[in-house]
């Protein structure tokens, strides 16, 4: 946040929100406030299921389930009673009561009340029976409005949690965009890095021995075979040179220090032959120290002419010919400090030590 | 010149926004005038209950005359009639009784009011929303003027409420944005206004170290002044707080100064220190990086304005439209709606020294010119003059609107007091 250019007289609040809120955008995507999560929270489910798109009626499932309700039913007690020819000829009125009576004989002349009375008796069963069943659907559909509710909440919190999941997981994506940009970038830069070494006096840890102590004589490296002829005495010049140099950057442009000190032509070559023998028995002898692998192979490191070190084995010629220049600071001052140490122990130096 | 004071609660202890505001206001009117001050004798906001001794009386120096209350405050009741007129269709005789349940009644205080009409100039009211304001304006309406400290809230709905804007001489507003929501609901763009505000008390040296000291605290924090309550906006900063708090600068604190009316999380990053004496507020504005204020509802904040006056950024709650209003004027200040801008701006407050000087000179510059006391006491002076004047040219004022007959205030013909308010304006006034 401390990138915002701010003069006193000149600071704008809405221009600064508008950054604030373009960066947020861009950090997080589309950016949902607490209420529109709840809003989405709170609307019905018909918004977020495309009837088309789904299924079936599913929407409709949902909104019947909510609508439809059995509304409580209770039979009459006289629908629910049973039914006889007292009931039929029946009356409070006494007078009434025997006149029926009287003329019941001419009724049946007619008609057979007796069937008629079965009939509506059975049919009082009948409701009673109805009754019971109704009621026992009801208290299902009770049941089953309970669980619907809670299958419509559940639902409700799926389509919730899918959205924040959603929102979660389109950040993400744009922070593994970010990240994985970010990455390559960092392997370019790095890539780029090894090809411009840069040294700094007096930051690595081999570089203040170069200066405080004399350097030892070629015939002192321990990784110097004894039966080859002892090569000239190493550049001193030159390791001075790079010694002084203030952030001499090596092998990679004229400003480089090596080969413009006073050196001659035998001494480069036989320098830079040194040099490669050394960086094969790296490459060649991984794990094993160059003492080691002398006395396993014995020179076995050396390369058949120095011409043929000339060409990297594999990889890249011109990332190896960077490295290569890598190793000729090595070269130059590793072997005077380093190289003692490195026998005692069993380690090279890393490349990016320098 | 004789000027009457008239506020609902009033006293050297009484720290409520709108009679704070008066308090300061008479003090500093007295400088130029003969100030007296009409209240209650209530000391509770809630039930008006009395308190104070009747009778006249001397708050720091300034004459003070209090009378009864003719009932408590039923909350019950008042919350049925609340909800009746602001979310019903209802009657004028519905919002009276709203009002009666409001209160503070006192009858007394009006009849003094109708008694002492030639006695005084004019008359401030302060809060148009109480018992107090409407009668008394009704009163003595080509005296009243009224410093209404509305809000967006549901009583700017009702249909009483643009009666008194209209009715009233003039009206002295603290924000841009009340003044455009009572002249959106009242139309009431003839009656004579001026945007004013309040000032304040502001200590030449705050000592930041004595406040470190004593209350043992040590980095970098940013501050809340005021009541500790869900409406204050406290919840939802306390929840931004802590689930932004990995994206924070390293080691702000949260330092909260107010009575709490909600539980505060326990978290080393948040300190509370409770109800603190001016003294010590200043000082602990003086010490923290910035001002919060949560607040969704504010008229004006007196403690954001003090703020502004010390140097320092004010980071507010951007849904309340005043204080995002006072923010772009003043560019002075963030403001956040969401959890994201809530982090970024705070991060932004705290780890940008340019912004922060900016802010600071900013708030310096917006404090002096439009809320110095002399401003403020300017401001008044004006419109009193320039009522006076009005009154020698005999100039006609209106007056507030007469009463419905029996049968038309008794028909239910007005809006729910929400639908009215949805319908009004939202947002900073920046011109």
């Amino acid at each position: 946040m401390a990138d915002f250019n701010i003069r006193t007289d000149a600071v704008d609040v809405e221009q600064i929100m508008r950054q604030i809120r373009a960066r947020i955008e861009s950090k997080r995507g589309v950016d949902y406030t607490e209420e529109q999560i709840q809003e989405l929270a709170s609307v019905k489910l018909e918004r977020f299921l495309d009837p088309k798109g789904v299924r079936s009626d599913l929407v409709e499932q949902f909104r019947r389930v909510r609508d439809l309700k059995l509304e409580p039913f209770h039979l009459e007690p006289e629908l629910r009673t049973g039914f006889d020819a007292e009931m039929l000829y029946g009356t409070h009125r006494g007078i009434l009561r025997t006149i029926r009576r009287l003329l019941n004989p001419l009724l049946k002349l007619f008609f057979n009340p007796g069937t008629l009375i079965h009939a509506v008796n059975k049919q009082s069963g009948i409701n009673t029976l109805f009754e019971a069943q109704f009621q026992f659907l009801r208290h299902k559909t009770q049941q089953r409005d309970e669980v619907d509710v809670l299958y419509y909440e559940l639902v409700h919190n799926l389509v919730l949690e899918l959205t924040r999941v959603g929102i979660e997981n389109r950040n993400l994506k744009m922070r593994l965009e970010s990240l994985s940009s970010r990455m390559d970038f960092d392997e370019r830069r790095a890539r780029a890095l090894e090809t411009v070494v840069q040294y700094r006096p007096g930051t690595g840890p081999s570089r203040e021995p170069a200066q405080a102590r004399p350097r030892p004589s070629q015939d002192e490296r321990p990784y110097q075979q004894q039966p080859r002829p002892a090569p000239p005495p190493a550049p001193e010049p030159v390791a001075e040179a790079v010694a002084a140099g203030p952030s001499t950057t090596v092998g990679t442009g004229p400003s480089t220090s090596l080969g413009t000190g006073p050196t001659d032509a035998t001494s480069e070559s036989n320098t830079a032959r040194r040099r490669r023998r050394r960086r094969r028995g790296r490459r060649g002898g991984r794990g094993r120290t160059p003492g080691e692998a002398m006395e396993a192979g014995g020179t076995s490191t050396e390369p058949a002419s120095p011409d043929d070190s000339a060409t990297p084995p594999h990889g890249d010629p011109t990332r190896d010919a960077a490295m290569d220049d890598g190793a000729d600071t090595d070269a130059d001052d590793g072997p005077s400090d380093g190289g003692p140490d490195r026998d005692d122990s069993g380690e090279e130096p890393e490349p990016s030590a320098q | 010149m004789k000027l009457a004071v008239v506020v609902q609660r009033y006293g050297a202890d009484i720290n409520g926004g709108a009679e704070l505001h008066a308090r300061y206001v008479a003090e500093h009117l007295a400088q130029h005038a003969d100030v007296e001050v009409l209240t209650t004798c209530a000391r509770d906001y809630v039930t008006w209950r009395d308190d104070y001794r009747p009778g006249p009386d001397v708050v720091n120096g300034i004459s003070v005359r209090r009378f009864r209350v003719d009932h408590v405050r039923d909350p019950h009741v008042f919350g049925r009639w609340s909800h009746r007129v602001f979310n019903d269709a209802h009657s004028h005789l519905d919002e009276m009784k709203w009002l009666d349940a409001e209160g503070p009644r006192s009858t007394a205080l009006l009849r003094h009011l109708r008694s002492s009409d030639a006695g005084y100039d004019y008359v401030f009211f302060f809060s148009y929303r109480y018992y107090h304001a409407y009668h008394g304006a009704k009163a003595v309406p080509s005296r009243a003027i009224l410093v209404p400290t509305a809000e967006r809230d549901e009583a700017i709905g009702l249909a009483l409420s643009p009666r008194i804007f209209r009715g009233v001489r003039a009206l002295m507003y603290n924000s841009p944005e009340e003044k455009r929501l009572i002249q959106t609901v009242s139309d009431n763009h003839d009656v004579p206004s001026v945007v004013v505000g309040i000032g304040s008390e502001i200590p030449l040296k705050p000592q930041a170290e004595r406040f470190r000291q004593k209350y043992g605290i040590e980095g970098r924090f940013a501050l809340y002044v005021g009541r500790i309550d869900q409406n204050k906006g406290c919840k939802e900063l306390f929840s931004f707080f802590l689930s932004g708090m990995p994206a924070l600068p390293k080691g702000l604190q949260l330092v909260l100064i107010g009575k709490e009316m909600l539980p505060i999380p326990e978290h080393p990053r948040i300190r509370h220190l409770g109800f603190l004496d001016d003294q010590d507020k200043f000082d602990a504005l003086a010490a923290a990086d910035l001002l919060v204020m949560p607040s969704y509802y504010e008229s004006l904040s007196m403690v954001a304005l003090e703020a502004w006056a010390l140097g320092k950024p004010v980071l507010a709650n951007g849904k309340c439209e005043v204080l995002r209003g006072q923010c772009i004027r003043s560019q002075a200040g963030l403001y956040y709606e969401t959890q994201a801008e809530f982090t970024e701006t705070l991060r932004a407050i705290s780890e940008s020294r340019g912004l922060n000087a900016a802010f600071s000179a900013n708030g310096r510059r917006f404090f002096q010119q439009h809320y110095a006391w002399p401003v403020i006491e300017q401001k008044y002076l004006d419109i009193l003059a320039r009522l006076k004047e009005d009154d020698a040219k005999g100039v006609s004022h209106r007056g507030m609107d007469p009463d419905p007959g029996w049968l038309a205030k008794r028909r239910k013909v007005l809006r729910p007091a929400n639908d009215v308010l949805a319908e009004l304006p939202f947002g900073p006034v920046l011109n």
